[in-house]
């Protein structure tokens, strides 16, 4: 390791870290900026009656966010075609802070009336109250509006559980239900505004800290990341054979050999999608890719960590008779299991092209997915391989544990069947997090919000501090117990 | 000082029944069971050897020979004390360690080269001495499988003394194959420790030793007995 290669990994870095910073400011688009929210409607029970001049409808609303995008209402027209307008007037505390007229002419029956407003800041409200009228309307030539009382949740409606304030008031006449509406409000984000600063900031660090290391190489002392990249060149080349050699194994006198990485992914999809679409009647939009981007995510996880379990204990032969630092055996695994889910991917962009989802630049970002779900691998395949060490029931453990981790992990679920209660624990399962940053990337063609980012790095990382922590502090007794 | 070696110590924690399942060890736990028996391997060594030396280290079985090659090689990390080592360390415990027998002798000769440490443009030089000198021809591209055991060990020992490390670790001259092949062996390895290298080297043969050797350590039940110039140490060896 010379001075020269140090000062070009520094270099590269730099440029690198440069690069990303302004292509992930493309790539995240307006979801850097900002979070549009929609609330959930209620579920249509009746209407209201024709509304007419003399009908004034209103009813307190709870809101939420920085700007007010608009409203959707499901409203019917009696299969004819009215005329006038249809008044949606927003107060806070009596003063009028939101209007809009929309046109009832060009409304169609039984369907979503949308109105939208002004980007009007409601930065401090956090109740209105809605009215609506219409000054033109007159019997037989007005419009209506559904309403309900319970939620779709889903094969079951379940009680909204209104409250008085949450009522209709029908010419200040109290109901007993409300409105079918939602509301998109949407969330100034300060880390869009101060995005370039931000990654400024962090250059700097990384710079700062770059001068830091190459003047304690001048000074003959290393450093953490010397080690790592001086590992890095030193290994690389071991690695490479050792993967080589856990491929050649995998597939070896295999009619099919390597398509089974895209087959094995394919199958277990096409089993899982007619088992859960037919027996159990899923009503998640676009189930295939669902499922298909859960199982990937899933089986690398699984292939990754059985694997690296059995690295120390199974190259006994290699550990007592050649020296190579002991972290090379779990990470070839994981680096093998990666290769395979990179060949998984293929036949996920294949699904994606015929179910016909969006391409767009966030596809970018899966990327990031891999090398969190690697982090995570890692971590938890350094565990388990020193703890198989001292004690050989981790395997089977482990065979239990991972199936209860893949129940934990919405792979074949949708999201909305879990308690609330059990939201906690969800939240701390790092497959959680990347999994459902893949398919919002996948599904809907978006960048997620920043939050979520963050959460997924973070818990992803947190499994391969500990791994590391505990390899590190096992690894000179391993020699002695295998 | 290219091995520097200050008391090393090694102590193995035997127990009669290994434990190893969590059960197990509770059962054992409340029953009482689990006895330690400490022994050391190694007590208190040091030496140092300087760069183009070749030290001979002698004893008897189970004085803790290969145990100190091992410390050396990073393999086992001493319990007590500390060492050293500057340079690459090339051990030839074991021949043909980390071979697959599913893959090709050519697959192998890279796989094993990159266990041992080489590098990839290194092995890329030297493949063809490699296999010319094994002796293998055609073979190169047949599965180890089907490898005789001899050619195992042939391309074995042509991988792992391809190299010119800086320090080389011997125990036993390595004498594989057929007697010709037994004898284009020795000789290389003999090439290779008089080769100005950096050597450690073990032998039950006293006559290698002191025709190697410019100093000897006799190892006596983990303990160093004797170190010193080759002629002095062999005398008292061979005295007892």
């Amino acid at each position: 390791m010379n001075q020269k290669t140090l000062m070009k990994v520094c270099s590269v870095a730099l440029v690198v870290y440069v690069l990303l910073a302004v292509a992930f400011y493309f790539i995240c688009g307006d979801q850097l900026k900002f979070r549009d929210n929609t609330t959930d409607m209620l579920s249509a029970n009746g209407v209201i009656g024709e509304i007419t001049s003399d009908v004034v409808l209103s009813q307190k609303i709870d809101l939420s966010g920085d700007r007010l995008i608009g409203l959707t209402l499901y409203g019917a027209t009696y299969e004819r075609q009215n005329t006038g307008i249809l008044r949606v007037e927003l107060y806070s505390d009596d003063k009028l802070i939101a209007l809009s007229d929309v046109d009832v002419s060009g409304l169609a029956d039984n369907a979503l009336f949308y109105v939208p407003f002004n980007m009007e800041d409601i930065s401090g409200v956090k109740t209105a109250e809605l009215r609506i009228s219409a000054p033109e309307g007159v019997s037989g030539n007005a419009v209506t509006l559904y309403v309900g009382n319970t939620y779709q949740a889903a094969h079951n409606q379940i009680d909204a559980g209104l409250g008085v304030d949450d009522l209709l008031l029908i010419n200040g006449v109290a109901s007993d239900i409300a409105l079918c509406m939602s509301i998109n409000t949407r969330d100034i984000l300060s880390l869009g505004t101060y995005y370039w600063q931000i990654a400024f900031g962090f250059a700097l660090i990384l710079a700062v800290y770059f001068a830091w290391i190459l003047r304690r190489y001048k000074q003959g002392k290393g450093s953490m990341f010397l080690n790592v990249i001086d590992a890095f060149y030193r290994y690389k080349y071991l690695i490479k054979q050792l993967v080589a050699r856990d491929f050649k194994a995998k597939y070896k006198r295999s009619v099919l050999g390597i398509l089974w990485s895209f087959l094995n992914p394919l199958l277990t999809m096409t089993v899982q999608y007619i088992v859960f679409s037919t027996l159990f009647k899923s009503d998640i939009p676009n189930f295939a890719l669902y499922l298909l981007s859960g199982i990937v995510c899933f089986n690398f996880f699984n292939e990754a960590t059985t694997m690296a379990l059995s690295s120390i204990v199974g190259n006994a032969s290699l550990i007592t008779k050649v020296y190579v630092p002991k972290y090379i055996y779990p990470l070839t695994r994981v680096v093998s299991s990666t290769v395979n889910l990179l060949l998984a991917l293929i036949p996920l962009f294949v699904v994606m092209i015929l179910t016909g989802s969006p391409f767009t630049f966030s596809l970018l970002l899966v990327p990031l997915c891999v090398i969190c779900l690697f982090a995570v691998a890692l971590g938890i395949g350094l565990f388990l391989s020193s703890a198989m060490v001292f004690f050989r029931d981790t395997q089977f453990l482990w065979g239990v544990v991972s199936m209860l981790w893949m129940y934990a992990t919405p792979i074949f679920y949708p999201e909305s069947i879990i308690p609330e209660k059990f939201m906690t624990l969800y939240k701390c399962n790092p497959l959680y997090h990347i999994i459902r940053f893949l398919r919002i990337v996948l599904m809907d063609g978006l960048s997620p919000e920043p939050k979520a980012y963050l959460l997924m790095i973070i818990i992803s990382f947190v499994p391969l501090i500990i791994g590391s922590v505990v390899f590190k502090k096992t690894q000179d007794r391993f020699v002695l117990n295998i | 000082m290219v091995i520097q070696a200050n008391n090393i110590s090694m102590c193995y924690r035997m127990t009669y029944d290994r434990v190893q399942s969590i059960k197990e060890y509770l059962v054992q736990l409340v029953k009482g069971n689990i006895k330690y028996e400490e022994f050391w391997a190694l007590r208190d060594v040091s030496f140092e050897v300087r760069s183009g030396e070749v030290l001979g280290i002698i004893g008897h079985n189970g004085a803790g020979k290969s145990t100190l090659l091992k410390v050396i090689s990073g393999i086992l990390k001493p319990t007590a004390g500390s060492i050293s080592v500057s340079g690459t360390v090339v051990p030839m415990l074991e021949l043909g360690s980390g071979f697959d027998f599913d893959l090709t002798g050519r697959e192998n000769i890279f796989l094993n080269g990159a266990i041992l440490g080489y590098s990839e443009e290194f092995l890329n030089d030297k493949y063809d001495e490699i296999v010319e000198f094994s002796e293998l021809g055609n073979f190169i591209d047949v599965p180890l499988r089907n490898y005789s055991s001899g050619m195992v060990m042939r391309l074995a020992f042509s991988v792992a003394t391809v190299v010119n490390p800086d320090i080389l670790i011997v125990d036993e001259i390595l004498a594989v194959g057929d007697a010709e092949f037994q004898e284009k062996s020795k000789k290389r390895m003999l090439e290779l420790m008089g080769g100005g290298t950096t050597v450690l080297f073990v032998s039950h043969s006293i006559e290698q030793i002191r025709e190697m050797c410019d100093q000897v350590l006799w190892l006596d039940h983990g303990q160093a007995k004797m170190l010193g110039e080759t002629r002095i140490v062999c005398d008292a060896y061979e005295g007892v």
